[in-house]
């Protein structure tokens, strides 16, 4: 009997435990476990889940070489950098108490959130989002570790993990439609991106750690 | 510093009204009046049963600092982050349905909080840091499009001193 553990929030699979509570019984080999079973804590699905002991399947790929020279931005992906720069330095003044920068910070996040134009469809998200968890997010571990950087291998650790469970959303979505999410609700980590859908908001977040109070959930109407 | 209250811990036992020399603690809105709090007074903090005060500098240390290899390839990856929030924006604005839209805007919050934790690990975590401060002023030193808030940013230069 092996055991298996989810990548996104560390539960663990035991083959001998099973997972009654979703109808799988003690005893259930893993390739015996439905492919439309997800992690019963994060929802990630099986492709998530590696060996303990021994690495998944897939070698872990190698780092994408770092393209020479940055091409110049274009002005909507420009502004949508401008946008979040701002929009991080006003949750760091909120934290900070300082409401009143809060304000402005925000103000200037949302002036060049509408400057920036929408492009592409999921399937460019999607695609982007394959080759960050193939190669961006290897080379910038890889980058930080040399570095010694424990700030950003913390940043990586969290965006990687959340960036599995938006590509299993997508793929859910791709495959099925609305009818993946019907009678679901959505909520965001407000501290580290982790999409939960379901009912309600785990106690606590699987990515980061944080108590359900720190979840947003997005409404039924137009905007959050 | 000044002192701030956390409404999820105040078990309104006032014991920081009592306590306090100038009033500061005594408002309506539940927060302490950072114009009255005195910045080497922690009555209150030392006093609150439930320990929900603390105190908040108003000037922070300079971050740790980020060497170039990290940057580049985080500014890597926050670019792809980026180009998927814009793609989550235009997802948003074909929705049809109920879910559709409440997908896409879950994405939409996700990515960006992705994107900010990339911009905060890439020097942006203080905005009294000197990234952030060469940010607001290279935004005033370069041309910008009609409706630039441009009192916003010269307040907040004021502001962060």
């Amino acid at each position: 009997m092996s055991v298996y553990i989810c990548t996104v929030c560390g539960y663990d699979y035991d083959e001998a435990a099973g997972d009654p509570r979703h109808g799988i019984p003690p005893g259930t080999r893993w390739e015996d476990v439905p492919a439309d079973w997800v992690c019963p804590v994060c929802g990630a699905d099986k492709s998530m889940f590696e060996n303990q002991g021994g690495k998944a399947e897939t070698p872990a790929p190698a780092p994408m070489a770092a393209p020479a020279g940055q091409a110049a931005p274009q002005q909507g992906a420009d502004a949508k950098r401008l946008s979040a720069t701002a929009s991080n330095l006003a949750r760091a003044v909120q934290k900070q108490h300082r409401a009143g920068m809060a304000d402005l910070f925000t103000q200037l996040a949302d002036f060049f959130d509408g400057q920036s134009s929408p492009a592409g469809d999921w399937q460019t998200a999607a695609d982007l989002l394959k080759e960050d968890l193939a190669g961006r997010y290897p080379a910038a571990f890889a980058a930080a570790r040399a570095d010694g950087d424990r700030g950003a291998l913390r940043a990586l650790n969290w965006g990687e993990k959340v960036g599995k469970i938006q590509a299993n959303l997508l793929k859910r979505y791709n495959k099925e439609g609305d009818a993946a999410f019907e009678g679901s609700a959505f909520f965001v980590c407000e501290a580290c991106g982790f999409i939960f859908v379901g009912e309600q908001a785990p106690e606590i977040c699987p990515v980061c750690k944080v108590p359900r109070f720190k979840f947003a959930r997005v409404g039924r109407g137009a905007s959050a | 510093m000044i002192a701030v209250r956390n409404i999820r811990l105040c078990t309104k036992d006032c014991l920081c009204l009592f306590v306090c020399p100038t009033g500061a603690t005594n408002t309506d809105n539940g927060q302490i009046d950072p114009d009255r709090c005195l910045a080497a007074c922690r009555a209150c903090v030392d006093a609150c049963p439930s320990g929900a005060i603390s105190k908040v500098p108003l000037n922070y240390p300079p971050q740790q600092p980020k060497l170039p290899g990290t940057l580049q390839a985080m500014n890597q990856l926050l670019d792809s982050r980026l180009a998927q929030e814009r793609a989550a924006d235009a997802m948003l604005a074909q929705a049809q349905t109920a879910i559709q839209r409440q997908f896409a805007q879950a994405m939409k919050m996700s990515l960006r909080v992705v994107a900010e934790d990339v911009l905060r690990e890439s020097g942006y975590m203080l905005p009294q840091g000197q990234p952030a401060r060469a940010f607001l002023n290279s935004l005033l030193d370069s041309p910008q499009p009609a409706g630039f808030p441009r009192e916003a940013v010269e307040r907040l230069l004021a502001l962060l001193g």
